[in-house]
């Protein structure tokens, strides 16, 4: 960033969009941490990124919104609730944004005001909280096993044997914690993920177990899990590797 | 379970026919071993649509439709299942189907005849309601069903009480298959190319453990091992291959099974024994592979194929009938002897 702290805020004035507009044209959309810099201009680089999607975009569609798209966000948003990316997603030339003013300053009352007559004659309807996890994500070059539970006999991991290229090395895990965790207890509970477990010998990248039968272990996968996790020593040291890469 | 490892072709007179005066696309293979019931599913383009109960009987090889056990289901079912394990709550001959299409509901296939047990309605207005494009029971705990929708939630309901257990908003797009890992965890892909795992004691979060390669190309079905947890099989739109995947390897695909002339509709994996997957597609073939422990460098052939006469839609093998797979391809649905 620029190095000082006074970026401006409040109303962009006509040159500044000028000169915001030059620079995109210029460079193109993208790499907005340099645009500031580069169109010098003094603003937070997520200003500017807001403000040419928002505003500055040939690609906007200017005026009021059709009664075409005004049918289809009430369908919409009747689906989808104040999710306004995705109801944007729909209405070619138009931003979140807009809609979702469009929404609040229209449409909100009218439909409002319809539901209340439904709600009215329907019978109570009991409100159920909608959650949206979040997804945890691991890096595509980085491979990790979980540990299933240590009573399994199955199991993928061993430790520094090096000479096989195949090899799993133990517990590789992407080195951002947040990407760890399929199970929370994982991280409350405390195991040591070398502990205890019967290691088979050098497994193949591929369905691994070639030594032992497939045998129906699924079963007790998720439970013990848990059961285990719980109970026995959390080695903190183990999760922060080292990227370990290993091939698949 | 066929031991031989090079491909061999099911012979004409290992397979059981039903003719249906509509095209099939859904199907369901009771759990009750003493029954052997089947459930298919009509696939019109209208509003109106049915749902025909058929009886296989295993001595004469032949499959009987029981007139009086067929209702009208609204809108084309997308998908049928039966009660996972016999309930003790039911008669001892009453069956629980339940369909997905704009709701989920719930059906009680008795001797004769087929009684509408509860529609699942979570709208909250009563104008609109998102289609359903599949749902699973849960096994381990029969009360429980998820279904999964266009409007990018998926619902879990508690069947025995009739409410809503939880609803999340899965994906970024529309949701196109959902399935039980086990008592608490499911797993579900979408348009927005993912597949997810959720687990009901973590609603905060989810696990993105595969997402297609080219971006935003729509997974379409996905098939969890029940024998062996830590597979799942997935598909992609207009894709030939079939993906295999390691919950414990995420992103990576173990395999990929790619023999299919044309894109896959449908994978199963076998109920009985944790390394087959049979899938089936466009090119008319049901294959069934088995998937070894080390990988040729050709990548792996199916060792059984059967070619059937037209595209096949819908693939279902059952736990309680392990040695038939059930097909549906236009009009007919077939049964054919693994």
């Amino acid at each position: 960033m620029e190095g000082f702290l006074g970026v401006r805020k409040g109303a962009w004035t006509e040159e500044e969009d000028n000169l915001l507009r030059q620079c995109v044209e210029k460079y193109g959309e993208g790499k907005w941490h340099q645009v500031p810099l580069r169109a010098g201009l003094n603003r937070c680089r997520k200003s500017c990124r807001l403000r040419w999607l928002n505003y500055l975009k040939p690609s906007i569609k200017r005026g009021g919104f059709t009664a075409d798209e005004v049918d289809l966000i009430i369908r919409l948003h009747k689906l989808l609730g104040n999710r306004w990316s995705l109801i944007a997603g729909r209405l070619p030339g138009r931003t979140a944004n807009d809609v979702k003013n469009n929404w609040n300053s229209h449409i909100h009352k009218r439909v409002v005001s319809c539901k209340e007559e439904v709600k009215g004659k329907a019978k109570q309807i009991t409100k159920i909280n909608v959650i949206r996890p979040r997804p945890l994500t691991f890096k595509k070059n980085v491979s990790w096993s979980i540990n299933p539970s240590p009573k399994m006999v199955n199991i993928e991991v061993q430790l520094g044997h090096g000479d096989n290229d195949s090899n799993h090395s133990a517990l590789t895990v992407p080195s951002n914690e947040d990407d760890i965790l399929l199970w929370k207890d994982l991280l409350n509970g405390k195991e040591s993920i070398t502990v205890a477990q019967e290691l088979k010998g050098p497994t193949t990248t591929f369905m691994a177990e070639e030594n032992a039968p497939w045998t129906k272990t699924g079963d007790h996968f998720f439970d013990d899990m848990h059961g285990c996790w719980g109970d026995l020593s959390f080695d903190v040291d183990l999760w922060n590797f080292s990227n370990q890469n290993t091939k698949l | 379970m066929e031991n031989s490892t090079h491909e061999s072709h099911l012979r004409s007179d290992n397979s059981i026919s039903y003719e249906s005066p509509y095209p099939v696309y859904a199907m369901a293979i009771s759990s009750r071993i003493q029954q052997q019931r089947i459930a298919i599913g009509s696939f019109i383009e209208d509003y109106s649509n049915r749902v025909d109960i058929l009886s296989l009987n295993p001595d004469t090889l032949s499959i009987k439709p029981h007139p009086s056990l067929s209702f009208d289901h609204p809108y084309p079912p997308t998908k049928l299942m039966f009660h996972p394990s016999t309930p003790s709550s039911l008669r001892n001959s009453a069956d629980l189907l339940a369909s997905s299409g704009d709701y989920l509901r719930l059906w009680e296939v008795g001797d004769n005849s087929v009684d509408p047990v509860s529609v699942l309605n979570n709208s909250k207005t009563s104008e609109f309601c998102a289609p359903l494009t599949s749902f699973d029971w849960n096994e381990i705990e029969p009360k429980r069903i998820g279904t999964c929708s266009i409007d990018t939630t998926c619902t879990i309901w508690d069947i025995e009480k009739g409410v809503v257990e939880t609803q999340l908003i899965a994906h970024d797009k529309e949701v196109y298959d959902i399935a039980w890992g086990e008592a608490r965890v499911f797993s579900s892909v979408s348009a927005d190319g993912s597949v997810r795992i959720f687990d009901l004691r973590d609603k905060e979060h989810s696990t993105i453990i595969y997402e297609s390669p080219h971006p935003d190309t729509p997974l379409l079905r996905l098939a969890w091992n029940k024998q062996d947890l830590r597979y799942m099989a997935t598909i992609l739109m207009d894709s030939n291959k079939v993906v295999i995947l390691d919950i414990r390897s995420p992103t990576i695909p173990v395999a990929e099974l790619d023999r299919h002339r044309s894109c896959v509709n449908a994978i199963a994996w076998a109920p009985h024994s944790c390394r087959h997957i049979c899938s089936a597609g466009d090119d008319s073939q049901a294959l069934i592979w088995e998937l070894p422990t080390v990988a040729g460098p050709n990548g792996i052939d199916p060792i059984s194929v059967y070619s059937a006469p037209s595209e096949i839609n819908q693939l279902q093998w059952s736990a309680a009938q392990p040695d038939w797979i059930a097909i549906a391809f236009s009009n007919k649905m077939q049964l054919l002897k693994v």
